[in-house]
């Protein structure tokens, strides 16, 4: 039999045999697509999540290295390791700015977190108060919306002057201009000379809740204290080849001995894709195992349904062969119902898991991304699943002795 | 010559037993020929017909069919001898019961690989040639057990094959049907076709040119068919008289 004319034969059988049995036909189907829509749904979503990530990691600038004295990001109490390091000083930072070829822009960075700022009638809480200067716009990348970013003559002058994220702007003046209005920070006036354009989240967090005041100014109030060194560079394709010429800087501004290791840290955004790529991978890696085992169930129904399948038929496949069907002939048609009874399976679970991933979309911030791809790879893969777990009962089928088969009650 | 059976044996082990199905069966049958295999339950009957149809492979022994050595064939090879030389007609029909009469008589055409529109042309022909032309799309069970039977009749013939096989075929009719199809063969075999028929019936085989008698798997006599039914009712009757006996 010509192969093409065994597949059209094994598939109108399949269909036919299907059609017989509907109730058992729809259990399996709803099996295979249980496990296709679980995996489908959750592919999606994390896929959503990592363009959305991709998105906002963007924002933040990946062409940047942040110098601190103590890691930025550290696992366990590792304090006590780094509590003799000095501070780092303006002039190293100086030094940094007027010797690497790499850096564009040189900013001091203050952070003093969860601030309330307060207007004549309102408050917004949780404000990332930060004192920095000019070049920080351009290194964050920041947009403005209304007036000016803080300069480097309002530090050096200490002038109380305030830029406001997008969200303190209208949380304090939600029905005014908010330029040369006062707002107060720990009690102190500050007059705003700026409002940022609204930069969205990163992992849940608010970009807009912030505000920038000058770098010498926020010392005076806050004190002495440790400030981090944001370098952006030129192009990003240099990050390593700056990172080390910046620690050699370092190293020699602050005295380092060539036989002891740095007394700073050096941290890259690039380093925070990694921890979150690291983070999605394991989830990713449990639902996608998960996805599979609903599918090997899903399987494991079609095997089972398969193989009573082939003992109701034990008679229809004895005659089948006492007219001439080859064994390969048996297996492929039993080979096709079980793969057409799980693609089906696969395109109902597509279009379940697709109408999951829109529904998560919907309720919640996090927005799906469905590649076609993935529709097709899911589809497929069900139909393979089938073929799969419909190997062992079509192999028996095709084994059975046609006199055997033929007596079969 | 189209069958040649040399010394066919087929045992079946059962336990610690070996079950001599057939005990070296010798047997030639011409083209043309109308031959009834006749014997008791158990004699070996089914086991020769299966023999006969390459459903199943002797322990050992040559069987040429048709020219060909079929001993020791490949179960492809074997698959495609059974659709292009032999039809079978079975006791219980065999037919698919989801599929319509058409389709049934068209399934063997599909395994040898004939479009739809040469099948199609094909099983009405032969539906016509069994007297069913206006049953051809009456599934099954909607079909008396005569019209089944002829439905059957005409997948074997639908192939022209060499040889037909048929296995008790009228022991699930009653007698006016079974009749009907015994014509039919009879006008099967004036058209030239080469028949074996099983049965247990003396007055089936009688009427059979020639008749081979079984008892417990070795041909006890083989020749015209009357004579054969006369030895095998004076067997029985030896048979009943021994069991009666004290
Ligand atoms: N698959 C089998 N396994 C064991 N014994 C079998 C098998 N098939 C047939 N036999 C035995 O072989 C003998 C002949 O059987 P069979 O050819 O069916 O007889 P008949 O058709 O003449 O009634 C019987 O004794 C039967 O029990
Ligand atoms: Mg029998």
């Amino acid at each position: 039999m010509k192969p093409s004319v065994e597949l059209y034969e094994g598939t109108r059988i399949a269909l036919s045999s299907l059609r017989a049995n509907p109730l058992r036909t729809i259990l399996t189907v709803a099996a295979v697509g249980i496990g296709v829509a679980t995996l489908l749904a959750i592919v999606s979503i994390i896929q959503g999540l990592n363009a959305s990530f991709a998105h906002q990691l963007e924002s933040l600038g990946t062409a940047t290295l942040n110098i601190s004295r103590t890691p930025q990001i550290s696992m366990g109490p590792t304090w006590w390791m780094y509590r003799n390091r000095k501070q780092l000083t303006v002039p190293q930072m100086q030094a940094i700015a007027a010797q690497s070829r790499y850096a564009a822009f040189v900013v001091p960075e203050l952070n003093e977190e969860s601030k309330d700022i307060t207007s004549r009638q309102q408050t917004a809480s949780g404000v990332d108060v930060t004192g920095t200067l000019g070049d920080f716009q351009r290194v964050g990348g920041y947009e403005m919306a209304k007036g000016r970013f803080i300069t480097d003559a309002d530090s050096d002058n200490e002038r109380f002057v305030i830029v406001l994220g997008s969200q303190v702007a209208e949380a304090l003046f939600p029905d005014r201009n908010p330029l040369a209005e006062s707002v107060r920070v720990d009690s102190r006036p500050y007059r705003v000379v700026g409002v940022l354009a609204p930069k969205g989240s990163l992992l849940g967090q608010s970009l807009d809740l912030v505000a920038f005041v000058p770098f010498k100014s926020f010392l005076g109030v806050y004190g002495k204290r440790d400030f981090q060194i944001d370098v952006a560079l030129h192009d990003p394709k240099d990050l390593d080849k700056a990172e080390d010429e910046i620690t050699g800087i370092l190293r020699r501004a602050r005295n380092v001995p060539p036989d002891k290791p740095d007394d700073f840290s050096v941290f890259r955004a690039e380093q925070l894709a990694d921890i979150y790529k690291g983070l999605t991978g394991a989830l990713y890696g449990v639902a996608v195992a998960v996805g599979i085992i609903t599918l090997i169930v899903g399987g494991i129904g079609i095997m089972n349904i398969m193989l009573v399948s082939v003992r109701e038929r034990t008679r229809e496949i004895g005659v089948r062969r006492a007219l001439g069907a080859r064994r390969r002939t048996i297996v492929v048609q039993f080979l096709l119902e079980a793969s057409t009874v799980s693609a089906l399976g696969g395109v109902l679970g597509t279009t379940v898991g697709l109408g999951l991933a829109k529904l998560v979309s919907a309720v919640s911030s996090v927005t799906a991304v469905v590649q076609p791809l993935t529709v097709v790879a899911g589809v497929g893969f069900a139909a393979l699943v089938g073929l799969v777990f419909g190997i062992w009962p079509a192999a028996r089928a095709a084994q059975l002795d046609p006199v055997e088969a033929l007596r079969h009650e | 010559m189209l069958i040649r059976l040399e010394d066919i044996r087929r045992y079946y082990t059962v336990g610690e037993e070996e079950v001599h199905a057939l005990d070296g069966v010798s047997i030639a049958i011409e083209k043309g020929e109308w031959t009834s295999i006749i014997g008791q339950s158990g004699s070996g009957k089914s086991t020769l017909m299966n023999v006969l149809g390459c459903l199943d492979t002797p322990t050992s022994g040559r069987y040429i069919l048709n020219g060909q050595d079929v001993s020791g064939m490949s179960d492809n090879a074997l698959a495609d001898i059974r659709n292009r030389e032999i039809g079978f007609i079975f006791q219980t029909f065999q037919l698919l019961p989801r599929e319509t009469a058409q389709a049934n008589v068209e399934l063997p055409l599909v395994y040898r690989g004939l479009r739809a529109r040469e099948r199609h042309e094909r099983a009405t022909a032969a539906l016509e040639k069994v007297g069913l032309a206006n049953r051809v799309h009456h599934r099954p069970n909607e079909l008396s057990g005569g019209q089944r039977q002829r439905v059957a009749i005409a997948r074997a013939l639908v192939t022209e094959p060499s040889l037909l096989l048929a296995d008790e075929p009228t022991g699930n009719l009653d007698s006016a049907t079974g009749e009907e199809i015994i014509r039919l063969f009879e006008q099967l075999h004036s058209a030239g076709h080469t028949l074996v028929l099983v049965t247990h019936e003396p007055a089936i085989a009688a009427r059979c040119p020639r008749a081979v008698r079984l008892m417990d798997g070795k041909v006890v006599s083989d020749g015209p068919g009357a004579q054969v039914a006369l030895e095998s009712r004076a067997e029985r009757a030896r048979a009943a008289a021994a069991a009666v006996a004290p």
